[in-house]
């Protein structure tokens, strides 16, 4: 549990100490966490990519975020708006955010809780990554997906058959998520 | 040293690993190389695992197909349940030949040798990050030990100017200054020690043991090691299985992938090696012999300090050599002082001179035509340089209450000339400048005494030669005799 965000007017001095001491590190850590992201952010802003966007939540948090993918041209995803929710440890940028499709997706990487299968979110994570090169690396990953290590196994096996009805579920599955 | 420069045969104690077997080369194909099974990150836990279910694959028959999905699971997601701190206070290495008491007799016998040699330790925690961690750690410890400010402001320096290179390979700097700020702040708590003059290596210890910080300094040590690979691709392309690029994005700048030996040899390289230390590995292995395998990583030559790591396999850790009992500067007379047998004379009894640098010189005590005894004039200012000079305070730490019958102090056989000197007085013109104790004149002494072994620090060891920070005395007699 976190006291830092404790109320500590009521509490005894004592008590205040005790609590101050203990967070010190705590308090350190999530500020660091806070101006990376603040960086992060600034970049976003000042450099955007074509395709993607992201955006902390309207509830302060800095440590969750939504962003937006637009399918590339050329792939089944051609001009879909695709929704993904971040959300940053504690430890960020020393562990990978949880990054998750909200908008229901058809694609073999992805499960259909929105669950992503992609090494840079995992073992293969660096702290130079961020949320810009996680969102450019799934944009590639639409168009090139990794079938070698399906989640979804029948999405893996159309895109290799029979790319029409992979399209079909694709736009069958897809739904537009309103802004909140 | 470049990698390329390696002999191959380096990496042999590896092959005489019987733990290789853990990882076919059927496997994984980015752990084909000679290097596979010198990684160790998550999945070759895993690649274990799997190993071990094939070969039980007639147990595994019995499992139903959810149970099999559920072992697959844990399998995935094995993280070894690691304890205690990044980095401990040093301590005793018996710990280490303890742990190994009960194991292979090969282990067991090389790691009390180790606990001999190198008797104080430093464990990291064995996270992903250890062989970094200990690098990194060394690196401050030792310029921390070192106490030059100057020193620590220009590796401060250094390695703040090598920003550019990760400029140049395109990383951002609005990601990394976060992680050179952590070092920076670093060097500046080793300054302040230093200007404080505090001992105590605490402070360091506890910076690396804040989780978040220490792994911003691992970062931006990787950070660095990974740039300076892309800059140099010539020198560590042939050691990989896998392009460079892709090397250095899936294993350097990753945040738990444990550090390979081309990823350590390019640290070293590209990091370390500006800082004039050295950084030695001691293999702890089932290879042949008693004593771990010691490897340099730097080039042979002077070094202000040495990092030394203990490789087991799979995991790094820092070893230290004994504290230096006594400095190289004034060897003289240690033989007196540390012979087993040793028994002191009474000076006031002998009417030789006992000044210790001229009992440091050996060809002129052999030379009878240097010999003479003229003690008279000197005796006195003699005695007094005598007992200032720092090996006399050593000479007397390890003085044993004096007996009442004197014994000739034991003059150590010298098994090759020694080294020849660079300023040898002029003898025969002006006479002779040096009064020797008369007993190693005696004709037949050599005979009648107690020949030991010259003591490690005795300045008629030869290993000395050997050592690279080793410089012979200059005896300068005109200094001696103002």
């Amino acid at each position: 549990m976190d006291y830092s965000m404790e109320d500590t007017q009521n509490a005894a001095p004592d008590a205040h100490e005790t609590s101050k001491l203990s967070s010190t590190a705590q308090r350190a850590d999530t500020q660091s966490v806070t101006k990376r992201l603040q960086h992060e952010l600034m970049e976003l802003m000042l450099s955007p990519s074509p395709g993607i966007s992201a955006f902390p939540n309207a509830d302060g948090n800095l440590l969750s975020w939504t962003a937006t993918i637009t399918g590339p041209t050329e792939t089944p995803y051609d001009g879909l708006s695709l929704k993904l929710s971040f959300t940053f440890p504690n430890n960020y940028p020393y562990a990978a955010p949880t990054v998750l499709f909200i908008t229901p997706i058809y694609h073999p990487n992805v499960d259909f809780s929105g669950r992503i299968c992609l090494d840079i979110l995992r073992d293969k994570w660096s702290a130079v990554y961020n949320v810009q090169t996680v969102l450019l690396s799934l944009q590639s990953l639409l168009g090139e997906p990794n079938n070698a290590s399906p989640l979804n196994a029948q999405a893996a096996e159309l895109w290799d058959n029979d790319k029409e009805e992979f399209k079909r579920h694709v736009l069958a599955r897809h739904r537009d998520i309103d802004e909140e | 040293m470049p990698v390329s420069d390696i002999p191959f045969a380096h990496f042999g104690p590896y092959s005489y690993t019987p733990d290789r077997h853990y990882f076919p080369s059927t496997g994984q194909p980015q752990f084909a190389a000679p290097f596979s099974f010198l990684t160790h990150s998550i999945p070759q836990i895993t690649l274990a695992f799997q190993q071990g279910r094939a070969s039980s694959a007639y147990n595994m028959a019995a499992l139903s197909p959810d149970e099999m999905e559920r072992f697959q699971q844990l399998s995935n997601n094995f993280e070894p349940n690691v304890q205690g701190p990044l980095v401990t206070p040093k301590q005793s290495s018996h710990a280490i030949a303890d742990e190994y008491a009960n194991a292979d007799p090969t282990y067991a016998t090389k790691t009390s040798t180790l606990a001999l040699t190198h008797p104080m330790s430093r464990i990291m925690k064995g996270d992903g990050n250890c062989g970094w961690r200990a690098v990194a750690f060394g690196y401050f410890e030792n310029l921390f030990l070192l106490r030059d400010p100057l020193r620590v402001q220009r590796e401060l320096i250094r390695l703040k100017s090598m920003n550019t290179l990760l400029d140049q390979v395109g990383q951002q700097e609005h990601l990394y200054e976060i992680f050179v700020d952590e070092s920076e702040a670093v060097f500046n708590q080793i300054l302040e020690a230093i200007q404080k003059g505090i001992q105590d290596d605490s402070f360091l210890v506890h910076a690396f043991n804040e989780e978040y910080n220490s792994n911003a300094i691992i970062t931006h040590f990787r950070l660095l090691t990974s740039a300076w690979m892309r800059l140099n691709p010539g020198r560590y392309q042939a050691f990989l299985s896998l392009p460079l690029e892709q090397y250095c994005a899936t294993r350097v700048e990753t945040v738990k992938t444990e550090i390979d030996e081309v990823g350590l040899q390019a640290l070293v390289d590209g990091v370390i090696e500006g800082s004039e230390l050295a950084v030695e590995i001691l293999y702890l292995d089932r290879s042949e012999g008693e004593v771990v395998t010691p490897h340099l990583l730097t080039p042979n030559r002077p070094s202000v300090g040495t990092i030394r790591l203990l490789y087991r396999p799979g995991h790094y850790d820092l070893l230290y050599r004994p504290e230096p009992i006594v400095t190289m500067a004034p060897v003289v007379n240690y033989q007196y002082g540390i012979t087993s047998n040793y028994s002191p004379w009474d000076q006031g009894a002998l009417s030789f001179d006992v000044d210790p640098h001229l009992m440091a010189i050996p060809n002129l005590m052999m030379d009878p035509a240097a010999f003479a005894v003229n003690p008279s004039p000197m005796s006195a200012p003699v005695s007094n340089s005598y007992r200032m000079s720092p090996p006399h305070d050593l000479y007397l730490q390890h003085t044993p209450p004096p007996v009442s019958i004197p014994s000739p102090p034991v003059v150590p056989r010298m098994s090759a000339p020694p080294p020849p000197m660079t300023s040898a007085p002029n003898r025969s013109s002006d006479g002779p400048q040096i009064r020797l104790n008369p007993l190693v004149m005696k004709n037949n002494l050599s005979h009648s005494l107690p020949v030991t072994t010259p003591f490690k620090n005795s300045p008629y060891n030869q290993a000395h030669f050997q050592n690279q920070d080793f410089e012979p005395i200059h005896w300068e007699p005109n200094e001696s005799r103002k």
